[in-house]
């Protein structure tokens, strides 16, 4: 079964979804991961034991080299795609308790600002990385944030923005989250914001790509 | 000298002539991923009948004075790093070019339905359909000038550099409100999404500089020359 996990990793870092996927063009004809994940879930393999040891493993990697500039967001949209495949047989043991994740992860982009597609890769990677995400979409109010992470406790929370017209929202929504609960962990992230601006808002994190949201998790989980 | 009229542009998709390494490069596919080729076609051939890229201009008087521009009777602050690129300068064009609500009405539907890569795509295709759309709408001022005698720089927008997005309200008050369906948020997002606004200078004496990466601090942008990262 270790091979199965093994080959499973592999799929998710080079994107190979399933048997008649074209991609990655080397595995041609072969099993990808929504095969494999059914495979070791018929061959008794605990949920969780996928998630860590075959699906974790091969979106860090992915994580690693998109933040070294190896792959690019097409390659990334593939992973996750191929992990997405994988997890769909995953998510009955996770719905009904028999499995757990590493944690949950709240994310949105901030009120004013409607952009998306850094925000949906850091959910991927994350997701990926044994975690389960609650997309708020865009145009999220403090108050959106905050009413869910209440639901969910032990949550924490990431902030994405593009323009620099709404870092100040950005500054608002953390302000009104720490005032309302101040252990709330709140991780930020963005073209336009950096480390000081992070440490002048009162964030916790700053992350210039999404191996590092999840190095930040990691580091609370442990 | 007297404010000329707006101008406005309506562009059928078939004139933006774009290509699948076009949308590739900018998307930074790699080699090794499968053809999006016919899916592209298709999705080009689908936007023919609905998109609406449009845009348009206005010309109004305009001088540099240090790191501001003054347009008008508007000031903008664009900081040196712009108005150098202005200098010389005695007209502005201020610009507004859109891509149209569809194509990212599109990008999200495939998106959401669990097509990333197709989402990014199309995404990714907007970028490139409203910077052709402005440039189809640049090359027929800069004719329009060169019959006046007179030269255009490159167009740059509240954002580049140390020019304020803010400024986005400025630009708009030379605009009827909803210009080409483009409206502007209290967060000075505009929407649709794929649109672009800016300023072109015009003179008898002002530059085109065929690339001005170097100059601009936008290290994230999608067209940024390479050579510049």
């Amino acid at each position: 079964m270790n091979e199965l996990l093994e080959k499973l990793a592999y799929c998710v870092e080079f994107g190979k979804i399933n048997k008649v996927s074209p991609f990655p063009p080397n595995m041609k004809d072969q099993d990808g991961a929504d095969e494999i994940a059914k495979q070791l879930l018929d061959g008794g393999v605990p949920a969780t034991d996928i998630l860590m040891k075959g699906l974790m493993p091969g979106m860090e990697k992915v994580g690693v080299k998109f933040r070294e500039n190896k792959v690019f967001v097409p390659q990334v949209l593939m992973s996750a795609k191929s992990m997405s495949a994988a997890l769909d047989h995953l998510r009955p043991y996770f719905q009904s308790g028999e499995a757990e994740r590493k944690g949950i992860f709240i994310i949105g982009t901030v009120e004013g600002d409607l952009h998306d597609i850094g925000k949906n890769l850091v959910a991927m990677m994350v997701e990926g990385n044994g975690y389960e995400v609650i997309d708020l979409g865009t145009d999220v109010k403090a108050e959106q944030f905050i009413e869910t992470a209440e639901k969910n406790p032990g949550s924490v929370i990431g902030l994405s923005a593009l323009l620099t017209t709404t870092m100040g929202n950005m500054e608002k929504i953390v302000a009104t989250i720490k005032e309302k609960n101040a252990d709330l962990k709140v991780c930020i992230g963005g073209a336009p914001v950096n480390q000081d601006f992070c440490e002048k808002i009162g964030a916790d994190s700053y992350n210039p790509d999404p191996q590092g949201v999840v190095e930040f998790l990691n580091a609370l989980a442990s | 000298m007297q404010k000329e009229k707006i101008k406005h542009y309506q562009i059928p998709i078939r004139d933006l002539d774009i290509s699948m390494s076009d949308v590739e490069e900018i998307a930074h596919m790699g080699d090794d991923m499968p053809s999006y080729q016919a899916f592209l076609d298709e999705e080009l051939k689908q936007l023919e009948g609905v998109a609406s890229v449009q845009g348009g201009y206005s010309i109004e008087d305009a001088c540099v004075k240090g790191d501001h521009l003054l347009v008008g009777e508007v000031e903008f602050i664009t900081g040196k790093a712009v108005s150098h690129h202005y200098r010389n300068m005695n007209r502005a064009v201020v610009f507004i070019c859109t891509a149209g609500e569809e194509i990212s009405n599109r990008s999200k539907a495939l998106t959401e339905q669990g097509e990333l890569v197709e989402g990014y795509l199309l995404d990714v295709l907007g970028s490139v359909m409203v910077e052709k759309a402005m440039d189809i709408i640049q090359d027929a001022l800069q004719n329009d000038m060169a019959e006046q005698g007179l030269k255009i720089t490159n167009r740059y927008s509240p954002g580049y550099c140390d020019w304020n997005v803010n400024e986005q309200k400025e630009l708009f008050s030379f605009f009827p409100e909803q210009f080409c369906k483009v409206s502007l948020s209290e967060s000075c997002l505009m929407n649709p999404v794929k649109t672009v606004s800016g300023i072109i200078g015009v003179g008898e004496n002002v530059k085109f500089h065929k690339h001005v990466c170097h100059a601009c601090s936008s290290v994230n942008c999608l067209y940024r020359n390479e050579n510049n990262k």
